[in-house]
């Protein structure tokens, strides 16, 4: 399996600046899309990400190639520093829980006003972190299910069901922006 | 299931990336900077070098293991088992010995 970013970690683990930053450049957008859209704010967003950089330079010297996908390692790193973020909030609780509340009041007055990214947005904070993690990483990402089951930690079914899950709660709410 | 899942696909394509402020991608180099400074690069390309030469391609905790269950079962092996001719050594090294006579000192 040919792993692009293999000779950039080797290198960085030697301490190579110019490899440090040309991993950073291929992959920091991603990862911040991702780390805001889990966490909903820009500064939360950011010290997550910079986490998982501080864990990527840690572990780059030690880093093995062929044992998995350098950007699937790196995904899940960074989803588990949000999970990490979510779980520290006041008040946050398991999945279900998040899935009971609705933090989107009355639509038709306040979303009128809203901007169409911040209402999807507004949407997909709502959703359980599991179900908002599988949506962007397969339809915002655009990571195949296999990679996306691997960065969350479940088999391709859970994660099916998820999306199933997350996409339907999606439409409930957003269907009158895309019919 | 399927047309949600192009519903979905279509919804997410409005949705803008994320740009990333010049003040993260500094801290992060920053982190980076600190992290290198810490392992000079000479003893970590002498320790790369070491484990390349003695076991390629693995981590270094792997030939450290190895090493230490070889000297392990080397001790254990050293205390344990006794030597095969330990009564015929005990015997040659009596013979070896001059030998001592009773010449009457008591008399």
């Amino acid at each position: 399996m040919f792993d692009p970013d293999t000779d950039l970690v080797k290198r960085a683990g030697q301490g190579d600046r110019a490899a440090a930053q040309a991993l950073m450049a291929r992959h920091l957008p991603k990862m911040m899309t991702l780390a805001r859209r889990m966490l909903g704010g820009q500064a939360e967003a950011e010290d997550a990400v910079q986490d998982a950089f501080l864990k990527l330079w840690t572990h780059a010297a030690r880093w093995q190639p062929g044992q998995a996908k350098f950007e699937t390692w790196l995904y899940r790193v960074t989803m588990n520093k949000c999970y990490d973020r979510l779980r520290k909030r006041p008040g946050a609780s398991l999945d279900e829980a998040v899935e009971v509340a609705d933090p989107t009041p009355a639509a038709d007055t306040v979303l009128a006003n809203i901007e169409l990214g911040e209402e999807i947005e507004t949407a997909l904070q709502a959703l359980p972190e599991r179900q908002r993690a599988a949506i962007l990483l397969c339809h915002h990402q655009e990571m195949g299910n296999i990679e996306a089951a691997e960065v969350l930690g479940v088999s391709v079914e859970a994660l099916e069901s998820l999306l199933a899950r997350g996409r339907r709660t999606l439409r409930a709410r957003l269907g009158h922006l895309k019919e | 299931m399927e047309d949600d899942a192009m519903w979905a696909e279509a919804l997410m394509k409005d949705l803008p990336s994320v740009p990333a402020t010049a003040g993260l991608e500094s801290r992060i180099l920053a982190d980076f900077d600190r992290i290198a400074a810490r392992t000079p690069t000479d003893r970590r390309g002498w320790l790369a070098g070491l484990r390349d030469a003695v076991w390629p391609g693995v981590p270094v905790w792997r030939p450290a293991a190895v090493l230490a269950a070889a000297l392990a079962i080397g001790v254990i092996m050293g205390s344990t088992v006794p030597l095969e001719d330990s009564a015929e050594q005990a015997a040659s090294i009596a013979l070896d010995e001059p030998p001592s006579f009773d010449l009457g000192e008591a008399s």
